[in-house]
């Protein structure tokens, strides 16, 4: 893999002095490709897509098909109407929420390290009574599935995870999960966001219910992301939002609803996302997602070497264990401060604050932290450009 | 601290600008939060913090790190150092409300609020005072005392409560300078006030003596044009010789030139002016033109707006 070719397909890293770019578990930088596909979209056939019977509906609605069964084939899913466009990871976890019908005081599992995507839906569940929350304490640097079987029950009805955190990089081992909580009749749904865009995920060799993840997480637009439902489950879902494609007919008094993809999504959507997720999930499989992992277990491994000992590190000390996060404090300097100071002396994108993991920093007693997240376009270069401004605002404490 | 300095500087800058409102309401909960003994969570005074401490970084990282160690006390010293600039600019702005000069009575130190005050032109004020300032006398205010109205050149109401009494000298380019404002003050105020000149050539001058003679010649013998030929004169101050003292009153008034020359050469107004130069050094006048609105003192050319505000200040009393 040649990274300095990748890099060229960004303009942002073609600028004088590019910005260092290691915020990618926030939002990754956008290539040429996933640009040039969403203008085609409105230069060309700014259409409706299947409702109209003109030449330019006919080409968006080739071109947002072709996008579904893209992102389909990415994650390995069977059919391609099992593939729902949302605006986000965060909304398909509410879909699931909102529609899988639960018996009552049925429980719902989750890990210590959720993001708040992952863990508001249900405490407002529980707080409406319709289920109860509760949690497997990731502490310890894997994943340990003994003690989560022993959470397991056939109470459960759901294990809702996130599959890689955001927090350290942590992956849980997703195939494991999900055959033990099948062995115990719950459904599985993993939120998705920060592990697609980084390693192979195949939905049907992990046999997971439910998969929900980002666009603008994997190089894609901005406010487009997918919901996988395997197609066993379409019956146990209730219907999400209504409107105009849900239905394939109604009457003054009644309503048939489609089938899905459609039925879950309500309304005009946002037809360029979708082609850009499109191209942004091709564009992905052409470099190799073992090459992406690849280059992060490289830059990763390389920042921990050299920073080890000398920051207040989050998570594994193993950094293969930690994809591309590397996620730190520095003793005695607030975390904002620090990212403050890396974007202003040097040009470089960090993360900082609590990183919409509250819960998990409140537990901890921790005011926040910084989270350098790299990604495939990233270099050793930029990673030791990194690790020389870490030294010498370590040195600002002395 | 970098909160309040920044509610202060962004503050200001937000009446110009949106971008700017923004940041300062940011800095208001941040104060606020603050004086009610919390945290301010909106990460305004880290952000600030940073980012004035990575810029410097970049440039000197010592400078960078003496600055991140001493953030708090450089704050308070450069919030210090704004309030008591605008303090001083507060009171530069009642003095100018009040005196229509920012730096307090009868100053004539530069003004930026009244960037066309003939005060704020330094070179041209120091030449000018040089070349209008009687010689061994103590360039001091404080001894400046209010003469008598005498018999001296007057328009005006000589029962008006305010009366101004100008000190001038027809060969001074200050007292040229000044003339402007003086006669829109007369023009504006007629009634209201009493407005008297008195002579006080430089004894270091030509003509100036001569001058004033032939003032007081004019005046003498048609009072109503004394104060065009005094124009005239001031008009020419750089120019003034014998011949152009007498084109000048056949120019500027109706006074019969035969009976004007005869008071011009031999000097039949010389005890009028003598007066008012005893006047004047009784006044301990220093330089020229000096004006006593009432009491007090305005020491070379004042702008309109000074000498009004004094005026109407008088009339209220």
């Amino acid at each position: 893999m040649n990274v300095d070719k990748i890099r060229k397909d960004f303009p942002i890293l073609q600028k004088k002095d590019p910005v260092t770019y290691f915020d990618n578990a926030c939002n990754t930088l956008r290539p040429t490709q996933v640009m040039n596909a969403m203008n085609e979209y409105y230069e060309e056939f700014p259409a409706c897509v299947g409702r109209s019977h003109h030449k330019l509906s006919r080409l968006a609605t080739e071109a947002t098909n072709n996008a579904r069964k893209t992102i389909q084939k990415f994650i390995g899913a069977k059919k391609t109407e099992e593939i729902i466009f949302t605006r986000n990871a965060t909304e398909g976890i509410n879909l699931i929420a909102n529609t899988l019908s639960f018996n009552p005081q049925s429980i719902v599992l989750s890990h210590s390290k959720e993001h708040n995507s992952n863990h508001v839906p249900w405490l407002r569940l529980q707080e409406d009574g319709v289920i109860k929350h509760e949690t497997y304490d990731w502490s310890s640097d894997v994943f340990n599935l003994g003690k989560f079987e022993e959470l397991m029950s056939s109470k459960v009805s759901l294990v809702t995870m996130g599959h890689t955190t955001n927090l350290d990089g942590t992956t849980i081992p997703a195939k494991e999960v999900v055959r033990i909580a099948h062995d115990y009749g719950a459904k599985v749904l993993f939120d998705s966001a920060q592990s697609v865009p980084h390693h192979e995920v195949n939905v049907k060799k992990l046999g997971v219910d439910f998969l929900a993840f980002s666009a603008h997480k994997m190089m894609g637009p901005s406010g487009i992301g997918a919901l996988y439902i395997n197609e066993k489950n379409f019956t146990e879902l209730d219907t999400f939002l209504l409107g105009g494609d849900t239905v394939s007919e109604t009457t003054q008094d009644s309503y048939s609803l489609e089938k899905p993809p459609k039925r879950y999504e309500a309304g005009l959507q946002d037809y360029a996302g979708m082609i850009g997720f499109g191209a942004a999930a091709d564009y992905l499989k052409r470099i190799g997602l073992k090459n992406v992992e690849k280059q992060e277990q490289l830059l990763n491994k390389h920042i921990t070497e050299a920073l080890i000992g000398k920051v207040e590190m989050i998570g594994p000390r193993d950094s293969l264990l930690r994809g591309g996060i590397f996620n730190f404090n520095i003793g005695g300097v607030d975390s904002h401060t620090v990212a403050g100071l890396l974007d202003s002396a040097a040009n470089i994108a960090v993360r900082s604050g609590v990183h919409c993991q509250h819960t998990w920093f409140n537990k901890k007693g921790l005011d926040g932290s910084v989270r350098a997240s790299t990604y495939v376009y990233n270099t050793i270069d930029e990673a030791e450009r990194f690790v020389k401004e870490i030294n010498k605002l370590i040195k600002l404490k002395k | 601290m970098i909160c309040l300095l920044a509610l202060i500087v962004f503050g200001f800058l937000g009446i110009f600008s949106l971008k700017y409102r923004v940041i300062a309401l940011e800095a208001l909960d941040c104060v606020f939060r603050r004086v009610t003994l919390r945290k301010c969570d909106t990460g305004l005074d880290q952000r600030l913090k940073s980012q004035i401490t990575g810029n410097l970084m970049r440039r000197n990282p010592g400078v960078g790190r003496f600055m991140f160690k001493h953030f708090e006390v450089i704050s308070w010293f450069f919030t210090i150092l704004l309030v008591l600039s605008l303090a001083q600019s507060g009171l530069g702005i009642y003095n100018f409300v009040a005196y229509g000069n920012c730096n307090g009575k009868g100053s004539d130190e530069f003004c930026i609020f009244d960037p066309l005050s003939t005060r704020n032109n330094q070179d041209s004020s120091t030449q000018l005072l040089t070349q209008c300032t009687v010689e061994g006398v103590e360039a001091n205010p404080e001894n400046l005392i209010k003469p008598e109205i005498g018999a001296s050149a007057r328009f005006g109401n000589k029962d008006a409560k305010v009366t101004i009494i100008e000190f001038g000298c027809y060969t001074c380019p200050y007292t040229k300078q000044a003339e402007g404002v003086y006669e829109k003050i007369r023009n504006d105020f007629g009634d209201e006030t009493l407005f008297i000149y008195k002579n006080y050539p430089i004894n270091t001058h030509n003509n100036s003596y001569q001058a004033a003679i032939a003032a007081e010649c004019v005046r003498i013998d048609k009072p109503s044009e004394f104060w065009a030929y005094h124009k005239a004169l001031l008009e020419n101050e750089g120019e003034l010789t014998n011949n152009t003292i007498i084109s000048l009153v056949e120019q500027t008034t109706s006074v019969d030139i035969d009976s004007f020359n005869l008071c011009f050469s031999e000097g039949h107004t010389e005890n009028l002016v003598k007066k008012d130069i005893r006047a004047g050094e009784k006044s301990f006048i220093y330089g020229t033109p000096t004006l006593f609105i009432n009491d007090e003192a305005l020491v070379g050319p004042k702008t309109y707006r000074e000498i009004k505000k004094i005026i109407e200040l008088e009339l209220k009393k």
